[in-house]
């Protein structure tokens, strides 16, 4: 049974993401499934998170992991068939939670079909699917994504002696969308998806769809036009189901993906996440301020999706050079910890396993306008193994318990698609989900009782954000709003305790209820409202009249 | 108890509010609205293009009727200034300002001491102050006064300027051979109208018993400069470029004022900091980054026969108070060459020295009102500024490098002269 229909549900929701081969491993065969996750659910539930972001789990040669896909309406053997898949969403629908899949559409695996027959001959129908050419000088200036291992967005085929257009891996052709046939075998797909019950998708690499001479072939007008088709037959067909967009770009650049709200729903607020841990290390909060100042106002349907984590690097794109050399110098200082642009690390690393730090990113993550996404594994403190490569160090199993691979797989270890984290400090036998159920105050019942204030008012899902500017850079306080609901969040980013004054003229009169301990607190009067916070601490304040 | 609560609630509650820094520039606004909002401007330029990455607060002293604010506000951004930015380089956090108010103009004094102050109670690592009035100051001058002391350690930093060659006389022919020859102070600048400090620093002269004199309240910088540099506090001194010029009005155009500032400063810096140099001879080295001079010689219209009638007729209006402050020969010796035409007259360096460890002597013996005998000094600096004139209206810079540095060894080789006259026993007339 589908959750019932709130056509605004991604603005309520917590997602939680997580890949199938890293959660739960049923058949012992060393990989997660989604036999496994079916059996996890409960625990999903119990955390609080209403919505399941799955990463690819299509049939793929696996070169990038899984965002090559090699079969778009399958499911990898690896995690088990389509009926395994069916058998997860009931369960995960039974218990109220909703299922975002990813839609890879620019590109494709060179193992796909589509593409072994694009390059068998220059006369195959499937030739045009693709983006072909003569030469490897059109499209001059184009980024480059993967800097570390790409040269070239063009890739030499042997086969069909030309080349061909990628602007990710070599390995991974772009499809080409001027050819009709391209998008409606597109919306095929999408449809066998849709029809099997699935609440959303996730459009990854949006920006790079079409290719256009004397562009960076990034957010052309041709683009939103597909994207606007997509929608049209979404919303005719599908009521309440949702589009993502994976667009790695300025807030100004990607709020033209939401269009007059008949693009995508929601997509993800990337320039805001570094920033996040800047204000922390800077203790500061000018740089949340400033990309949420910068950032423009979308329509009502729409929404920004927030995260700390995902399963990339934490991407340092859409920073500048100076705040990138600061990240790194922070965050990274040893140079195996960076890949690409950015950071491969987990979040209670980043945070050297600060618990009180941990806890204000996650409290920031939770009352900023947004749909906060967790990552898995995040909400025990999991670490991660920089040693891995690529970024497979932060896509280790999920630590069940102190068990025989944490609990994740009875395989034996070797076996294990890759090792489980087991150093002194993060490692599975002290940082596992069961040690944490049985104390009061781990992590992941701090979080659970988070997840579940942040459920309980929509003043964090749906409502406005107004800043307050206390003199006190080192706090950062916001009111938001929906409707009558008001939350006051006030953060000390530093690692000090800090005074602030806060100025509350306009809800003169409001009493302040601390909201996780619903313990009162002056009312609001004329005069300044003077708080102090002990290091990294935060409040939540629901205001009411009384 | 007043002692302990100089700075006022209100910047007290904005510091609470800026925390521990690591850089903090202070700028005394009342004396120059016009230009303090370019100085603000370059100061923030400095932190954006500099130190993108440190915790820092500008400190204002605002006592003037007209508030900083306005001042700032009203003063649109140059063309030049505009092109000093960089593109896509701005700080990463956030650049605090904190005003400190006051209902009258702060002296110097004051306004050093508050901001010395907020560097202690912030516990900023480096500092410095400038003047509001100056108007080329520029974000890699700001720069250069606070990397020494933030990235090399040093306490003290003293600025060096690019000058005309008849400019800062009273620097080049009196405050620095003086302050040289009896401290061992290699600055050149003793009186800088900018410098940078060390956090360290700060907190030594703020706890320093001296803010209730009145050298200090007027131009406490020389007594800092000297203090470190006679002290175990690291100095140097870095390159500025082009010294603003004073303005017209300022206390800077009336030399008898000016004497009374520095000199005034500098004697009771001798007077108070005997322990300091009456043993010492060597002469403490300054690390300097950048040329240590650099002098224009562009032509400039300057009287020199009415400095010179001011020397003739200052001198004999004076005689009855020189003759307690000089030694007879000295006096007489000056006596001499009031009577020479100006054609062939000429302050000798040695007798220039005399005269000023004569004045140093009387006033630490006090043989006269202090305050009066550093004033009695105006006619004499007059005469020796002639002199400069005529004996380098065609030196190069090297040349009047070489005499200045010639100047400095003479104060150094008759400083037992000093020590002489400043132990005998003196008959003080009343």
């Amino acid at each position: 049974m589908a959750p019932p229909r709130d056509s605004l549900w991604y603005k309520d929701a917590v997602i939680y993401q997580l890949h199938v081969r890293t959660f739960c491993d049923s058949n012992g065969d060393g990989i997660g499934d989604f036999a496994g996750l079916t059996q996890r659910l409960d625990y999903l539930q119990e955390l609080g998170v209403t919505a399941i972001w799955l990463l690819p789990f299509y049939p793929s040669p696996l070169r990038d992991d899984g965002y090559d896909i090699a079969d778009y309406t399958s499911v990898h053997p690896n995690y088990g068939t389509l009926e395994d898949f069916k058998t997860f969403l009931t369960a995960a629908h039974g218990r109220g939670i909703r299922v975002i899949i990813e839609m890879v559409v620019n590109h494709t695996s060179d193992q796909h079909p589509w593409f072994k027959e694009a390059r068998s001959s220059r006369d195959n129908p499937k030739r045009d699917w693709y983006v072909w050419s003569e030469t490897d000088t059109r499209y001059q200036g184009v980024p480059i994504v993967f800097v570390d291992t790409e040269t070239s967005n063009w890739a030499w085929d042997p086969i069909s002696k030309s080349y061909y257009w990628h602007r990710f891996f070599s390995h991974q052709p772009d499809l080409n969308f001027d050819n009709p046939e391209v998008f409606e075998t597109v919306w095929e797909v999408m449809k066998f998806w849709l029809n099997l019950g699935v609440d959303g998708f996730r459009l990854d690499a949006v920006a790079f769809l079409v290719e256009r001479e004397g562009t960076l072939c990034e957010n052309l007008p041709e683009t939103h036009a597909i994207i606007r088709n997509i929608r049209k037959r979404l919303d005719a067909a599908y009521p309440g189901t949702m589009l993502l967009a994976e667009a790695n770009q300025w807030p100004a650049d990607v709020r033209a993906y939401f269009g007059d709200g008949d693009e995508f729903h929601a997509a993800f607020h990337f320039p805001l996440m570094p920033r996040m841990f800047m204000a922390v290390k800077l203790e500061d909060r000018k740089p949340i301020v400033e990309i949420l100042e910068q950032t423009p106002e979308i329509p009502e349907i729409c929404q920004w999706f927030i995260f700390l984590r995902n399963h990339d690097e934490l991407t340092l794109e859409m920073v500048t050079e100076v705040e990138r050399d600061y990240m790194y110098d922070e965050y990274a200082m040893d140079k195996t910890m960076r890949i690409n642009r950015g950071i491969r690390r987990r979040l209670a690393p980043l945070m050297n396993n600060d618990r009180r730090q941990v806890e204000l990113l996650n409290g920031l993550l939770m009352s900023m306008p947004g749909t906060p996404i967790i990552y898995y594994g995040d909400e025990i403190g999991m670490g991660d193994n920089i040693y891995l490569g690529d970024r497979n160090g932060v896509r280790t199993p999920m630590q069940w318990n102190s068990a025989l691979n944490a609990g994740f797989s009875v395989a034996d270890p070797e076996r294990l698609y890759a090792p489980v984290i087991s150093n002194a400090v993060y490692g599975y036998q002290a940082v596992n989900v069961d040690a944490q159920e049985r104390s009061e105050h781990s992590l992941l019942r701090w979080m659970k009782s988070l997840i579940a204030v942040r459920n309980a008012f929509r003043a964090f899902s749906r409502g406005t954000m107004q800043f307050l500017h206390p003199s006190n850079h080192r706090v950062l306080a916001y009111v938001r709003q929906f409707g009558e609901e008001l939350v006051l969040v006030v953060n000390n980013l530093a690692n000090s305790a800090q005074a602030v004054e806060l100025d509350v003229q306009r809800y003169k009169g409001y009493v302040p209820i601390e909201m996780f301990g619903r313990n009162l607190f002056p009312r609001f009067g004329n005069v300044p409202y003077i708080l102090t916070l002990g290091p990294y601490q935060f409040y939540w304040f629901q205001l009411r009249r009384i | 108890m007043a002692e302990e609560t100089f700075l006022s609630d209100d910047l007290l509650r904005q510091l609470v509010s800026v925390g521990e820094v690591d850089l903090l520039v202070g700028i005394s606004s009342h004396d120059a609205v016009k230009t303090v909002g370019q100085v603000l401007r370059a100061i923030e330029q400095s932190f954006q293009q500099h130190f993108v990455r440190q915790r820092v607060v500008i400190v204002l002293l605002d006592g003037g009727e007209e508030r900083e604010d306005t001042v700032i506000e009203t003063i649109p951004e140059t063309s030049e200034e505009k092109k000093v930015r960089v593109p896509g380089i701005t700080s990463l956090r956030t650049i605090h300002r904190v005003t400190a108010n006051f209902s009258t103009p702060p002296t110097a004094g004051i306004a050093l001491r508050t901001i010395l102050a907020v560097a202690d109670l912030l516990r900023a690592r480096a500092c410095a102050v400038v003047s509001s009035s100056s108007s080329n100051l520029t974000a890699d001058a700001i720069g250069n006064l606070l990397r020494p002391v933030y990235q090399e350690k040093f306490d003290f930093v003293a600025p060096l300027y690019t000058r005309h060659k008849y400019q800062g006389l009273l620097m080049r022919n009196l405050l620095y051979p003086v302050s040289r020859a009896v401290f061992g102070c290699g600055i050149r600048e003793v009186f800088p109208a900018e410098w940078g400090f060390s956090g360290r620093l700060a907190t030594y002269c703020l706890n320093t018993n001296v803010w209730h004199e009145e050298a200090i309240r007027a131009q406490p910088e020389a007594w800092m400069a000297i203090t470190a540099n006679c002290t175990d506090y690291r100095c140097c001194q870095v390159f500025l470029g082009e010294k603003s010029p004073p303005r017209k009005g300022s206390p800077g155009t009336d030399i008898v004022e000016v004497l009374r500032q520095t000199v005034g400063t500098l004697f009771w810096c001798i007077e108070t900091q005997q322990q300091l140099w009456m043993d010492r001879d060597k002469l403490q080295p300054v690390p300097t980054f950048g040329p240590a001079y650099q002098l224009t010689s562009e032509p400039t219209d300057m009287d020199r026969h009415r400095i010179f009638e001011m020397f003739r007729s200052g001198v004999t209006d004076l005689e009855p108070i020189l003759s307690s402050i000089l030694d007879p020969e000295t006096h007489a010796e000056i006596k001499r060459m009031v009577s020479l035409e100006e054609g062939k007259f000429r302050f000798k360096s040695d007798l220039w020295v005399r005269t000023l460890y004569d004045f140093a002597a009387s006033y630490h013996h006090a043989v006269l009102n202090r305050d009066h005998i550093v004033q009695a000094l105006a006619p004499l600096y007059r005469g020796m500024t002639h002199s400069f004139l005529v004996e380098h209206a065609d030196s190069s810079p090297a040349e009047i490098e070489a005499a200045n540095e010639m100047l400095c060894s003479e104060f150094e080789i008759q400083k037992p002269y000093l020590r002489e006259k400043w132990k005998a026993k003196v008959e003080v007339k009343s």
